[in-house]
């Protein structure tokens, strides 16, 4: 995890787990990375919390109400809070269920590397910390999308589309998206074979950002997949 | 014998005996219509041929002086009796005189032979004829001539006479019989039909629907069976849904209560590994960790098995664009090959759509390209293919690694290629596995 001086806002984590020595654990380990963590052993105080977290990890065993139950509550409640399943349930259609309301759905065991990277996804994609990125020669400013060239400090502007589609990128860190799921996400419309649009706004994006257009680091181009943006 | 008065049977051996009835009572219409149209006709009492015979006789005698007049208020007397009758008259001296309505031609003179011939021909003979002597004179004779139906019984006459009609009367009722016969029948095919039909209609479930009961006869009673027979299908199949459920919940429980002591252990090892360890120590630890991971997929496959081979692993086929949904399951895969080395090769080509239900597919790929990660190591080298043939279109997944039947350090890979199998027949595509020391070639070929 990298952190910039002085702009680094540490995350509030509520997590709902019965288990006492997996809780301890998680709750240490989450600890150790930095982010806040607010332990529950079952769902029933929770609302109490939910004004001042930023994510929610929920187990789906759990004494009283159950984790499905709790999390459709929560994201009734407040929409733009992320939730975090995490369970030992690995059923197809408990996985189904849970991603109905749920944002991410993570089966035990799991490594705590995995869980702290998914947490990270997901803080990222609702914008829940304003997160510096340091990406190569530029930073980001996740949440107003600013970028910034290290070299000359100067801000790079972007067009509206230049702008979500680095956005949608950002979004997504380290996952290849298809030219599908790019096109879906910043168009909102169906891809349809063929088309170029995608491409030249992609080229058009490089040219803004990347050092060398030609051989470009930061949105990578992986044959016969898609893009990507790496940290 | 409620049950009797509703049913088809009883309906139909109604319209029978009303066709009798209807026979029955036509003729007795036409009996009675006779003896009072008879009645009517013949005020007196029919006479026999005897009778007639006799007053013919009698009557001609009193006729005593054979003058014209009296012999002609005889034949009007006479005529007025018998309308149907003919009769004349010849006198002493052979001669014909006063002609009535006769049947045939006369000669005008008459001799002993002539009538002995006259009473030859028409002995027992049509018309009825009577000859009889006027007066005491036996010169004179008066004939009369009555048609022999006169004394037919009226049901004959009324037979000459409405004869086609009696018979067109006849052959319509018949024919009313066959064509309500015919009418019957036709409902009840016709309801037959219809019943077929609607039992060949089927609900969302595949089930088929319960039947609207028109009558209460014995295709009601059938349709009323079939609708028993549907409710019986119906709980067993909801009495099946539930024994599944219960079944997916066992096995979900179980390994979730194999999966919870089993994230403990991987939470053990995880903190022995934040303390200084020696080498051996933290290989040791890594080990453990391995083991656990193994150990998670054998319990996620061996579910996934046991539900396969109970057939009952939820299958949705929906239209997906295969190529589409191949890339994006490599996206996922790309950062843990890319982590580990490998050289990647992607070339997807459109394939169109194919019909198959995305969680096995996506079962199906994942368990392929764990397999090539787990056991194809070494080979550092994964590809992702399309081919397009003129029978099959075909998705490609080649490694560089030892092969299958060389057994890679992790074993336990059988039960993962089972259900990779299975899954592959069930969505109807064909995996063919070409394996050999170099390297593996799975293919998923769809037929087109």
């Amino acid at each position: 995890m990298q952190k910039v001086e002085g702009e680094w806002i540490v995350a509030t984590i509520l997590y709902v787990e019965d288990e006492k020595d997996i809780g301890e654990w998680v709750m240490q380990n989450l600890s150790d990375r930095g982010y806040e963590v607010i332990w529950l052993t079952s769902g029933n105080e929770i609302d109490s919390y939910l004004a001042t977290i930023d994510i929610v990890l929920l187990d789906v065993m759990l004494p009283g109400l159950d984790g499905f139950s709790l999390g459709r509550r929560i994201k009734k409640q407040t929409e733009g809070l992320p939730i975090l399943m995490l369970s030992a349930r690995t059923a197809i259609e408990d996985k189904i269920e849970g991603l109905e309301f749920a944002d991410d759905y993570m089966t035990k065991p799991f490594h705590p590397d995995e869980l702290a990277a998914r947490i990270e996804v997901l803080l990222r994609r609702f914008q829940r910390q304003n997160d510096i990125l340091d990406l190569q020669h530029l930073i980001i400013y996740t949440k107003d999308m600013r970028v910034i060239h290290k070299e000359n400090q100067e801000e790079i502007p972007l067009t509206g589309k230049q702008y979500h589609l680095f956005n949608f990128f950002i979004r997504h860190l380290n996952q290849i998206l298809t030219k599908e799921q790019l096109y879906e996400g910043v168009w909102g419309e169906p891809y349809i074979e063929g088309d170029k649009t995608l491409m030249v706004h992609i080229r058009y994006l490089r040219e803004k950002i990347e050092k060398d257009p030609a051989k470009p680091t930061i949105i990578e181009t992986i044959r016969g997949i898609g893009y990507r943006v790496k940290r | 014998m409620k049950k009797f008065v509703r049913s088809l049977l009883a309906k139909y051996m109604l319209i029978i005996f009303l066709a009798i009835i209807i026979l029955q009572v036509s003729y007795l219409i036409i009996g009675t219509f006779t003896i009072v149209g008879s009645n009517m006709h013949q005020q007196d009492d029919r006479k026999s041929e005897n009778d007639i015979e006799e007053e013919w006789h009698k009557d001609a005698k009193y006729v005593h002086s054979a003058t014209e007049a009296s012999v002609e208020a005889f034949f009007d007397e006479w005529k007025r009796q018998y309308p149907e009758a003919g009769m004349f008259w010849v006198d002493g001296n052979g001669n014909l005189r006063l002609e009535r309505d006769v049947s045939e031609k006369l000669p005008s003179q008459w001799n002993a032979s002539y009538t002995a011939k006259f009473i030859k021909s028409r002995y027992n003979g049509d018309p009825f004829t009577v000859i009889a002597f006027v007066g005491d004179n036996e010169d004179e004779l008066v004939v009369l001539e009555i048609p022999r139906s006169f004394f037919d019984p009226p049901i004959m006459k009324i037979s000459e006479k409405y004869g086609s009609l009696i018979l067109l009367g006849i052959v319509s009722i018949i024919l009313l019989f066959v064509i309500v016969s015919f009418l019957f029948f036709r409902s009840i095919q016709k309801r037959l039909v219809q019943l077929q039909d609607s039992m060949e209609l089927r609900d969302v479930d595949g089930l088929p629907i319960e039947v609207e009961i028109t009558k209460r006869d014995e295709i009601g009673q059938l349709e009323n069976s079939f609708n028993q027979m549907v409710n019986e299908i119906r709980e067993s199949r909801k009495r099946e849904l539930k024994e599944e459920q219960l079944r997916r919940e066992l096995i979900a429980n179980l390994s979730h209560d194999l999966r919870t002591p089993l994230t403990k252990v991987r939470a053990q090892a995880y903190s022995i590994l934040q303390e200084d360890l020696s080498t051996e120590a933290k290989q040791a630890v890594k080990a453990i960790e391995a083991s656990v991971e193994h150990i998670d997929r054998l319990i996620e496959n061996l579910m996934s098995y046991t539900l396969l081979v109970a057939s009952k692993y939820k299958k949705e086929p929906v239209n997906i664009d295969i190529a589409r949904f191949v890339r994006e399951t490599i996206a996922n895969w790309y950062p843990v090959f890319e982590k580990e080395g490998f050289e990647i090769e992607v070339e997807i080509e459109a394939l169109g759509e194919w019909k198959l239900d995305p969680i096995w597919m996506g079962r199906v790929l994942d368990n392929l390209l764990q397999n090539v990660l787990r056991h194809a190591k070494s080979g550092k080298y994964i590809a992702v293919k399309t081919e397009k043939h003129q029978e099959y279109d075909t998705i490609l997944i080649i490694d560089n690694g030892p092969g299958i039947n060389n057994k890679s350090e992790e074993k336990g890979a059988g039960i993962g290629l089972s259900i990779v199998d299975m899954m592959v027949k069930g969505m109807q595509l064909h995996l063919d596995i070409e394996s050999s020391g170099k390297g593996t070639i799975i293919r998923i070929k769809r037929l087109k």
